[in-house]
C-alpha cells in the first residue's frame, strides 16, 4: 500500500519530479536547509537514523496537514530550485474507502460541500495496533531494566546466568515470536513490504536476533563483555525502534488500513494469541516481574540497604 | 437561532443559507448502498445473512439526513442497524442484540456514527456495553458528525 496513493495526476514539473525519490537522508545533505524547513513542520528527519524514506513519502507518513503540505512543498521547491519557476506537488492522498468510493461531491451537505473523510480529526490506535503498543510496554520494561541488570551481574554466579538467560528467553518468546511474528507475519503483510520504512523494520528485527544469539553464546562461554556490549547494542535498537514503530510506523499503517482490515487483523491476531495458549502473555509479564525483582534485591544487597 | 435554552439535542437550530436553497441545478442520484432490509435495530435479525462476518454500522437516526454522502461514506460496504438512544424504547434489547451480532453473527467490526448532541453518546455507550458483555471482541469505532454532517471526530474505542 502506499502512502501517497490517490487518484489526481502528480502535477510537479517535469525536470523537478526526480527529486521525489530521492531518499531524504540524502536531499537534506545536499540542502540542509530542508532539513530545517521540515523541522519548522515537526517532520523529524534530520534526528531520524533512517533517512531512507523518500522526499515524495515524507508528508504521508507524517501526516502533514493539506494546508501545511502545500506550503512545506512550495519552501522546499524554493530550496532546490532556487530561482526558477519549478514547484514539487504530491498526488492527493487518499483513504482506502474514500479511494474505492464513487464520486460523492454533488452529494455532499449542500451547506458544507464537505465530505466525512475530509475532515478527519485525529485518531487513537486502531484496536490490534492499540495491542502491538501494549506489547511495546513490557518488552520496555525488560529493556530498561538492562542498565540495572548489568550492573550487578556477575557471570561467574550461576544463578546470574540462569537470570541473563530468563531475559533472552522474554526476548525470544514474547518480544520475538510472539509480537515480532504478528508483525511480520500478519500486520507488515497489508503493506507494500519492499518499502524502505518497513524494510528498515525487518531489518531491526534480524539485527536483535543476531544480539540475542551472541549474548547466549557469550554467557555459555563465560564473556561478561560480550554479554554487555550485545545487551547494550539490543537496548539501543529496541529503544529506538519502538519509538519510530510507536510514533511513526504504527500512525502511518492506521491511516491506510481499511475499517474491514482492521476487523479482520483483530480476528487474527485473536488466533495468534489463541494459539500460544491463553495465559501467554500473563506468563510472560510473571516472568519479566520475577527478573526485576531479582535485581531489585540485588541492587539492595550490594547497595547495603 | 435559538428558541430556547433546554435540552441541545431538541434546541431549534435554522441551518438555511443561500447555498442550501433551491438553485435549479439538475439533481444527481447517487446510487443507494443499502443491501438489507429491515434496518431498524428492533427490527434487525442478527441470524440475517447479511450481518454473518460484516462490518457493521450502527446509525443513530438523524446521522443519515445530516451527512448528505451518508450512503458513500459510511454505509457503502457494510450492514446496518439504526436507532435513537434517546427516544427509543426498550434499550436492554438494544444492547442484548448488539451483544448477538458481535458473539453469534460474529461480525467483524461495528462503526458507531452519531450526532454531535449529548444524547446521541448513549448509542455508543450501548454498543460499548454490548460488547463488554459478549465473550467475543470486536473493534469498534466510533464516529460523531455535526448537524451539518461534518465529521467531527472518528476513532476506534
Amino acid at each position: 500500500m502506499d502512502p501517497t496513493a490517490g487518484t489526481q495526476t502528480d502535477q510537479t514539473d517535469r525536470s523537478a519530479a526526480p527529486f521525489l525519490d530521492l531518499p531524504i537522508k540524502e536531499v537534506i545533505a545536499r540542502f540542509p536547509q530542508v532539513g530545517a524547513i521540515l523541522s519548522e513542520y515537526e517532520v523529524g528527519c534530520v534526528e531520524c537514523g533512517l533517512g531512507s524514506c523518500l522526499l515524495r513519502d515524507i508528508v504521508g507518513i507524517h501526516d502533514v496537514s493539506p494546508e501545511d503540505e502545500e506550503a512545506l512543498m512550495a519552501r522546499i521547491s524554493g530550496v532546490l530550485f532556487p530561482g526558477q519557476d519549478l514547484r514539487l506537488t504530491l498526488p492527493r492522498r487518499t483513504r482506502p474507502e474514500e479511494a474505492t468510493a464513487e464520486p460523492t461531491a454533488t452529494a455532499g451537505t449542500a451547506a458544507t460541500g464537505s465530505t466525512a473523510t475530509e475532515s478527519k480529526g485525529g485518531t487513537k490506535y486502531s484496536p490490534p495496533v492499540r495491542q502491538l503498543v501494549g506489547e511495546h510496554v513490557l518488552i520496555m520494561r525488560l529493556v530498561n531494566l538492562i542498565p540495572r541488570l548489568l550492573a550487578v551481574l556477575n557471570l561467574e554466579n550461576p544463578a546470574d546466568r540462569e537470570l541473563v538467560l530468563q531475559g533472552v528467553d522474554f526476548i525470544r518468546s514474547y518480544a520475538d515470536r510472539f509480537h515480532h511474528a504478528k508483525e511480520e507475519d500478519i500486520l507488515f503483510k497489508y503493506f507494500d513490504e519492499t518499502k524502505d520504512i518497513i524494510r528498515v523494520m525487518l531489518t531491526d528485527h534480524d539485527t536483535a536476533r543476531a544480539h540475542v544469539r551472541a549474548v547466549e553464546a557469550a554467557v555459555s562461554a563465560g564473556d561478561r563483555a560480550k554479554v554487555a556490549e550485545h545487551l547494550e547494542a539490543y537496548a539501543a535498537l529496541l529503544t529506538e525502534h519502538i519509538k519510530k514503530e510507536d510514533t511513526i510506523l504504527y500512525p502511518w499503517m492506521d491511516r491506510q488500513l481499511s475499517t474491514a482490515q482492521v476487523g479482520e487483523m483483530f480476528r487474527r491476531f485473536a488466533e495468534t494469541e489463541a494459539a500460544t495458549g491463553p495465559d501467554f502473555a500473563e506468563r510472560y509479564t510473571q516472568s519479566l516481574e520475577r527478573i526485576e525483582e531479582i535485581v531489585r534485591k540485588r541492587e539492595e544487597s550490594e547497595g547495603g540497604v | 437561532m435559538s428558541a430556547f435554552e433546554g435540552c441541545p439535542g431538541s434546541r431549534m437550530i435554522d441551518l438555511r443559507t443561500p447555498e442550501t436553497a433551491d438553485d435549479g441545478a439538475p439533481s444527481v442520484t447517487a446510487p443507494s448502498q443499502l443491501r438489507q432490509w429491515p434496518i431498524q435495530l428492533h427490527l434487525v435479525s442478527p441470524a440475517a445473512p447479511y450481518f454473518q462476518g460484516a462490518d457493521v454500522l450502527l446509525a443513530a437516526d438523524c446521522t443519515a439526513f445530516a451527512v448528505g454522502a451518508f450512503h458513500n461514506d459510511f454505509l457503502k460496504g457494510k450492514s446496518i442497524a439504526i436507532a435513537c438512544p434517546k427516544l427509543d424504547e426498550g434499550q436492554e434489547e438494544y444492547v442484548e442484540k448488539i451483544r448477538a451480532l458481535v458473539e453469534d453473527a460474529r461480525i467483524n467490526t461495528l462503526t458507531t456514527v452519531i450526532m454531535q448532541v449529548p444524547c446521541c453518546r448513549g448509542l455508543v455507550a450501548l454498543a460499548e456495553e454490548a460488547v463488554s458483555r459478549s465473550s467475543r471482541k470486536v473493534p469498534v469505532k466510533a464516529v460523531v458528525v455535526s448537524l451539518q454532517g461534518d465529521v467531527l471526530s472518528e476513532e476506534w474505542l
